[in-house]
């Protein structure tokens, strides 16, 4: 098992190191010169002194060749030492610290919320297969997913503060369990939402066809009793699966979330860093995202064993 | 035809015996009349033909139907409320908005189309490389697709164009000032070459990893094998058997394609690296107007339900389409 566990993570590794890889390569050709920024935040007087442009950069190893420079990137990485931005001169790799956390309560409240609302959901249009509450489920999680954030985010402050009067501006962090975080949930639900009631929806129509369901109705089990008993427990399988992908959708949700709703998460500092292009930013919170999703992906490959005893851990 | 012929001829589905004669005496329909029968009748299809048609014909047409150039502005009248001379009324700086939301079509259709070819030629040669070209081959090509795909496809694109965007820029610029060439003062289309180029990179992945899928469970039917066995040569097979069955999903994902490139120049638009300002994109428009969403809301809410309203359309062409064109896939392309 341990054995197991450690060759998955060593299997992520070189994921991770050509996902460094792009993300270097961009910022080393992207016109962002690290050595002038230093001289600029250090408030130097000779700006545009050539010499001590070049001593800055032979200290700091700028004037190495590209493969040099990769490898102390990965180096000053894992180290920890990941940077400090353009604008404000915040340590990279504290910002995503304090960020992070934010994001992940919110991400992880609307995931929650998204499988007690959409599995029972996808069962039931698999239930009412091809009628109208098939279609309206099916039809109307899409349209709600197919909505981008920062669409659905004005439109609904619009609708409820302006149209329907039933809140006040909800703006701000005040923990999880605050009446302002109502609707950035919502609107974060509605991305994954689809994708959890098409895979319950299929998943329970496929096992509906197996030889075990026809058994079980047989012996006199109630339709409520197959459906948790038989049905849900082998169409938890393919929504698993589908974690890694959500994942990316509540990453990429956040990046539009939260400025709109004034919440310093992780989302709200990547917007800021890409509207003022601060590259040393923008690669912390690639890097940052990517990993989520590979570790996303490896605990998927880990528990899907355990759902489904088909699959061995060894194959 | 082979269900027809294995159907027990028992009394009790005669009547289905009797409709399958008809059927089969019916004069045969090839696969795309069949399919485009299917669309037809699927409503929400038909609306979402009927969008997507709009908005090709606003994105050609655009000049000749919008009632003011979209960069013109009145100061003196700015964010106002629809009038009889601006239907829509004007934005923040006097600019009619119904001539932006057109002009956001224009961008829209166009940088959606654009890429999604792009896309789909990389994937294409990309996914054939990986089937044709041996082991190598095809591990490379599948884990440049899973390490593409493992970065946020937003993140991507806008890396990739904020990358790339002052590069660009600089140079054109430096360009100008040589030569003076009236093309490059306008860096109003750089900006769109820049979003093409993101948005090829994070959408050819989808592509390759389906021809390649395509190309190679086909490989392994009996039709393929017959065809083989009596020897026509491998490119004939390619010509003639592969391309015509892979073509479906690959049309469907292309329509679902079109509407992620149009959220995604939005997106790009509204970070402010895809298309700015005086450039009409929905993206910018949300943008520039986001701030005072509470006193101004027609500003927003206008060109983000346009920005809705075209992405669903074009989705609902989308499962129409793979529902007449591949009738047994049951997954939808969209998730």
């Amino acid at each position: 098992m341990f054995k197991y566990l450690t060759g998955r993570f060593i299997l992520a590794i070189p994921t991770l190191l050509a996902v460094m890889l792009i993300v270097f390569t961009l910022t080393y050709i992207s016109p962002f010169d690290p050595v002038k920024l230093m001289l600029l935040q250090n408030e130097v007087r000779q700006q545009d002194d050539p010499e001590l442009i070049a001593r800055i950069r032979r200290q700091y190893g700028y004037d190495q060749p590209y493969v040099t420079q990769f490898v102390n990137y990965i180096t000053r990485t894992v180290q920890g030492n990941w940077g400090i931005s353009i604008n404000g001169q915040r340590d990279i790799l504290k910002a995503v610290m304090a960020t992070l956390p934010i994001s992940a309560q919110l991400g992880l409240a609307a995931a929650l919320i998204t499988a007690l609302i959409g599995i029972p959901l996808g069962a039931l249009a698999a239930l009412k297969q091809n009628s109208w509450l098939d279609y309206f489920i099916v039809g109307g999680t899409l349209v709600l997913r197919t909505i981008p954030v920062y669409v659905m985010g004005p439109l609904m402050l619009i609708l409820f503060v302006l149209v329907l009067h039933w809140m006040k501006v909800p703006r701000g962090w005040n923990g999880l369990f605050n009446s302002q975080t109502t609707l950035p949930i919502i609107i974060l639900t509605f991305g994954p939402l689809a994708v959890v009631v098409r895979q319950t929806r299929q998943a329970v129509l496929e096992v509906f066809s197996q030889d075990y369901v026809r058994t079980a109705k047989a012996k006199g089990l109630s339709t409520y009793a197959t459906l948790v008993r038989h049905i849900l427990r082998n169409a938890l399988i393919p929504v698993v699966t589908a974690l890694g992908f959500i994942t990316e959708g509540l990453i990429a949700s956040s990046v539009f979330l939260d400025n709109i709703f004034a919440i310093p998460g992780f989302g709200s500092l990547s917007e800021n860093a890409f509207r003022q292009l601060d590259y040393p930013v923008i690669l912390g919170i690639t890097l940052v995202s990517s990993i989520l999703i590979i570790l996303t992906n490896t605990l998927v490959d880990l528990i899907y064993p355990f759902l489904d005893p088909r699959v061995t851990l060894e194959s | 035809m082979s269900q027809i012929a294995a159907a027990p001829s028992t009394g009790a589905n005669r009547a289905a015996q009797l409709a399958a004669l008809e059927f089969a005496q019916k004069k045969p329909r090839s696969l795309w009349q069949d399919a485009l029968r299917k669309l037809m009748r699927n409503r929400l299809a038909v609306i979402g033909l009927v969008i997507t048609g709009l908005l090709i014909f606003t994105a050609i047409a655009g000049d000749w139907i919008a009632p003011y150039p979209y960069t013109r502005q009145d100061l003196l009248r700015t964010a106002e409320g629809p009038t009889w001379d601006h239907l829509l009324g004007t934005d923040e700086v006097g600019r009619d908005l119904l001539s932006r939301i057109i002009g956001g079509a224009r961008t829209a259709t166009l940088v959606a189309f654009i890429s999604t070819f792009f896309s789909v030629v990389i994937g294409m040669v990309m996914g054939i490389i990986a089937s044709y070209g041996g082991r190598w081959a095809n591990l490379l090509v599948t884990r440049l697709i899973d390490i593409t795909m493992s970065i946020p496809t937003v993140l991507l694109a806008a890396m990739i164009a904020a990358t790339f965007k002052p590069l660009i820029l600089n140079q054109a610029k430096a360009l100008y000032a040589t030569t003076g060439w009236a093309a490059l003062k306008n860096t109003g289309w750089l900006e769109l070459l820049i979003v093409f180029g993101g948005l090829s990179v994070v959408f050819w992945p989808v592509f390759a990893r389906l021809i390649r899928g395509q190309i190679l469970s086909l490989r392994e039917k009996e039709f393929i094998e017959a065809a083989r066995a009596v020897g026509v040569p491998e490119w004939l097979i390619a010509l003639r058997y592969l391309i015509p069955n892979a073509i479906g999903p690959v049309i469907v994902y292309m329509t679902f394609t079109l509407s992620s490139g149009m959220v995604l120049e939005s997106s790009l638009s509204y970070l402010g690296i895809g298309v700015m300002p005086p450039q009409a994109s929905w993206g910018n428009m949300i943008q520039s107007n986001i701030g005072s969403w509470s006193y101004r809301p027609w500003l927003v809410a206008v060109p983000a339900a346009t920005l809705a309203i075209a992405t669903l359309g074009v989705n609902f062409l989308g499962d129409g389409l793979n529902d007449a064109l591949n009738p047994q896939s049951q997954t939808s392309k969209v998730v």
